[in-house]
This record gives structure tokens, sequence and C-alpha cells, in this order.
């Protein structure tokens, strides 16, 4: 294919739809133009939700493969977690096919529901809580009041501790509105620049894509 | 040489681990009832649906959390559904993420006393997950019945006796996001607030909370709960003791030994900074 076809005509067409969109999310536009426009840009985002429920079974394809592969190879310490992953993979979407095939709901059909609430459910919450012991071990290690900057840390982090939880407020009933302030004035004043910079990055990617100077999106580097 | 050295079966970090786990398991089995303050942020939010919010308007919430972010959000979003169901507000439910179906379905089933009384399709409705993200969040607020024909169990949109009036973002009165994600709430405010001026409320978790308190500051969010200390204040203010009450005595001592592990990891630091140092050698 030609540089036009596979390179110039994309750009041109990405670059078309952002002008267009910010025109008409940002700018007052007459009712029956701004109304047409709503049809196709409606079509947009369902265009968008067809793609990304496809690319859903897309991964689904890929993890079998990806664990298929890993088992064709015969690693010893892989073997085991990769059967497993494929064999429940495999079960999880009958079961569901049999759900729409039976014309209820996936979530309800009891196997279904059997095995994501007994199964995967504890398994991906005690995934989650075990970062509890590291949290704890990490503290301890963290919070030394090696220099002024530490110190600053510590006793925030002290305040905001003591402010969470009850026992802070039988200490001393002040925690919990110091916690607040904490919370509402310095900690904003923090994450505001972050996400106005998010903002500003997402504003020079725009630009980047209505110049064509952004490709990466079609697969390919600069 | 340390390499060597055979590995203790119970070392430092195993006594720590173990303290710790019986800071919470004891409390979560015998709970102590430590009272709990209630903070300006949960009262903003308990404020503004109590005496701002239209009883009886429709409320979308989108039910945006896995199964590792269930313990800090589900009690969340029960009390606030409580809440919301004592103002005789129609709830549609949405899931923007594919945990979502069987997250109603556990909230359902933890929270049952809460949908007792009222009837799917005339009090609450599911819409399901919808795929897209924030296309998928622009597209409902354009149009419900444009982006989905049916709602989670196949009945037709068209169907439920609550949708007849319901369809596109101005129709709502509030939308709450309980979301285990950060993006979650920047799609809403992009897509529901600024366009149609839709009223948002926050659901998060601990270590989100800081990183959207901007969106509130800002008025683009009525408020916003943080985790399950915000989860046991909203339960107090609406007097329904559930899993955010229940954690939170595990939560405090876990907490206090935290602190307590920080405190002496510091009288380390300085008992071995006021030990002479070695010649001709570096102390770590």
């Amino acid at each position: 294919m030609s540089v036009v076809v596979r390179r110039n005509i994309p750009q041109i067409i990405v670059a078309l739809i952002i002008v267009l969109m910010v025109i008409f999310y940002f700018f007052y536009i007459e009712k029956p133009v701004s109304d047409a426009f709503g049809t196709a840009d409606k079509a947009l985002s369902d265009w968008a939700i067809v793609i990304t429920a496809i690319a859903a079974i897309v991964g689904g394809i890929d993890i079998l493969r990806y664990h298929a592969n890993q088992i064709r190879k015969r690693e010893r310490r892989q073997i085991i977690f990769s059967s497993i992953v494929i064999v429940l993979e495999i079960i999880m979407v009958s079961l569901a096919c049999y759900a729409l095939s039976s014309g209820i709901a996936i979530t309800t059909q009891p196997n279904f529901q059997w095995l994501y609430t007994y199964l995967y459910a504890p398994a991906d919450a005690a995934m989650y809580s075990i970062l509890v012991f590291y949290i704890a071990s990490a503290s301890y290690r963290t919070f030394r009041a090696r220099n002024p900057p530490a110190i600053l840390l510590l006793i925030v982090a002290i305040i905001v501790m003591l402010g969470n939880t009850s026992l802070g407020a039988m200490i001393w009933e002040g925690f919990l509105p110091l916690r607040d302030w904490i919370y509402n004035v310095p900690n904003t004043a923090a994450f505001r620049p972050i996400t106005m910079g998010i903002g500003f990055g997402l504003i020079i990617l725009g630009l980047r894509l209505i110049i064509g100077k952004e490709t990466t999106w079609m697969g390919r580097r600069e | 040489m340390a390499k060597e050295e055979k590995r203790r079966p119970f070392g430092m970090a195993q006594i720590i681990y173990t303290l710790l786990v019986i800071s919470i398991v004891i409390p979560l089995l015998n709970p102590v009832g430590l009272p709990i303050g209630i903070s300006s942020t949960t009262r903003d939010v308990y404020n503004y649906i109590e005496n701002t919010l239209p009883a009886g308007k429709p409320v979308l919430i989108d039910l945006y959390y896995e199964m590792a972010a269930r313990a800090e959000l589900e009690p969340q979003v029960a009390a606030v559904i409580k809440h919301l169901f004592e103002k005789n507000c129609k709830l549609v439910f949405v899931s923007t993420i594919t945990y979502g179906p069987i997250v109603f379905e556990l909230l359902k089933s933890t929270a049952a006393d809460l949908f007792a009384d009222k009837t799917y399709g005339v009090d609450y409705v599911f819409l399901g997950y919808i795929a897209g993200n924030e296309p998928a969040v622009r597209s409902l607020a354009t149009s419900i019945r444009g982006t989905v024909a049916v709602d989670n169990y196949g009945t037709a949109i068209s169907a439920l006796q609550m949708m007849a009036n319901i369809d596109k973002a101005e129709d709502f009165a509030l939308v709450f996001i309980a979301s285990s994600g950060t993006d979650t709430f920047g799609w809403y405010v992009r897509q529901w607030y600024t366009p149609y001026d839709i009223p948002l409320l926050f659901g998060a978790l601990s270590v989100i909370g800081p990183s959207i308190k901007p969106y509130v500051d800002a008025g683009q969010a009525i408020g916003m709960l943080t985790g399950q200390r915000s989860a046991a204040e909203y339960e107090t203010l609406v007097g329904r003791k559930g899993l955010g009450l229940a954690s939170m005595d595990a939560q405090s001592f876990a907490h206090a030994l935290i602190l307590i592990f920080i405190i002496i990891g510091n009288i380390i630091l300085f008992a071995t900074r006021s030990k002479p140092k070695p010649e001709g050698g570096r102390r770590k």
C-alpha cells in the first residue's frame, strides 16, 4: 500500500474528527447543525463500544493462546498455572454460553455465579489484601526522621493515620479536623498542578495528532 | 557471608506480619465499637443528598470496581443507596467495567435489606456492563435507549416502567460513581458535568482520594467518599450498621500497630545514630 493510503488518509480522518469534536464540545453551534453532528457523534461512540466489546473477545483468545504456548514449551514451573488458566477460562466461557443459550443473564447462572463468588472473588481480594503486609513493613522503614523533609512526612503521616482511625479521636479530637485540613488544602494544592499537567498533556497530544506528528497510534514510531 | 546464612524461619518481618494479622482478625471477630467522628467531606455529601437533591428524581450509579476493591467501596455504595431510597430516588445502575454485573449481584445479596421492599423496573434497574469506557459514558449521556436495547437480564429498556421518562443525562439529578480507578471520575466530569451540568458524587478508594480531590474543590463534583472510613461515617449518618462500621475497629488497631512500628523504627534509628562511628568505615 502506498504511504498515502497507509498513513496520510488515516491521519487526515483522525485530525478532522478531533477538530470537529473540539468545535462541537467547546463552542455554541446552531441547534440544527449541532443535532446533525450529535447523530454522527453518537455513532462514533457506539463504534467505540462495539470495538471494545470485540476487543474483550480478542483478549480472551490471546490469553488462551499465550498459555497454550507456555504448555507447548513444556516449562515445568509454568505448566500447572497455564493449565489451570486454560481449564477455568473454558469452564467460565462454556457456562456463560450455556446461560445465554438458556435465555438468562450470565451473572445469574448458578454455576457461573458460584465459581465467581467462591473462587475468583476470594482470590482477587486476597491478592489485594496482601498489600497490607508490605505497607506495614515498609512504613517502619520509610518513615524515619532522617532529615527535616522526612520529619515533616512523618508528622503528616501520623496525623493522617490517627485522623483516619477511631483511636486518634480518643487521643485528641483535633486529629480529624487536622486530617481534613491536610486533605483539603496542601493535598489539593499538590494534586491540582498534576491534574492540570495531565490536561495540558492531552491538549498537546491532540495538537500533535491534528498536525500529524503523533503516529504511535498507527503502530509505528516517528 | 550474609547470603550464605540460613534464612530464619521466623524473623522480624514474620513477627510484624503475625501481629498485624492478630490486630485485624481479633477486632473483626470481637468488635469493640470505637466511636467514629464525622469528617467534613462525608457530612457535605450527606447534607447534599438530604437537603439539595430533589426527592424521587432518577440517580445514575456506576459500579466500576472489582473484587479487590469491594471491601472498601461496597459499604459506601450500600449506605448511599439506603439514603437515596429513603428519598424515593429512582436508581439506574450501570457498570463500565466487566466485573460490574457480578458486583451488582453481590451487592444485592449482601445488602438484601435495601432492596427487599423495592421492585425491579419500578424503583431500580440495572443496565449491565457497557463496554467502551469514556465513549460509553458519552453515549449514555446522549441516549440510554440508543446505547443499550436491553437491561442486564435481557428485558427491553422500553418495557421497564421506570425508564419511560429516563433516557439522557438531563433526566438525572445526580450521578454516583463508585470506582476503584482514577480515570472513571474524569470521564463523567468531561461527559456529564461539563456539557450537561449534572451533579456528580465520587466514591473512591482511600489511595485514589487525594488525586480526585481537585475535581471536588473545583465544584465539578458535589463531594466524595473515600475508603472504609467514609463508608463507616456514612453508615453512622444514615443509621445502617454495615461492613464499613464493622471493619473500622480492625482498621483502627492495624493503624495503631503500624504507628508503633514507625515509632520503634525511629527509636532504632536514633539509637544507632548516637553510637560512635567505627573507624575507617561507613555506617549505613
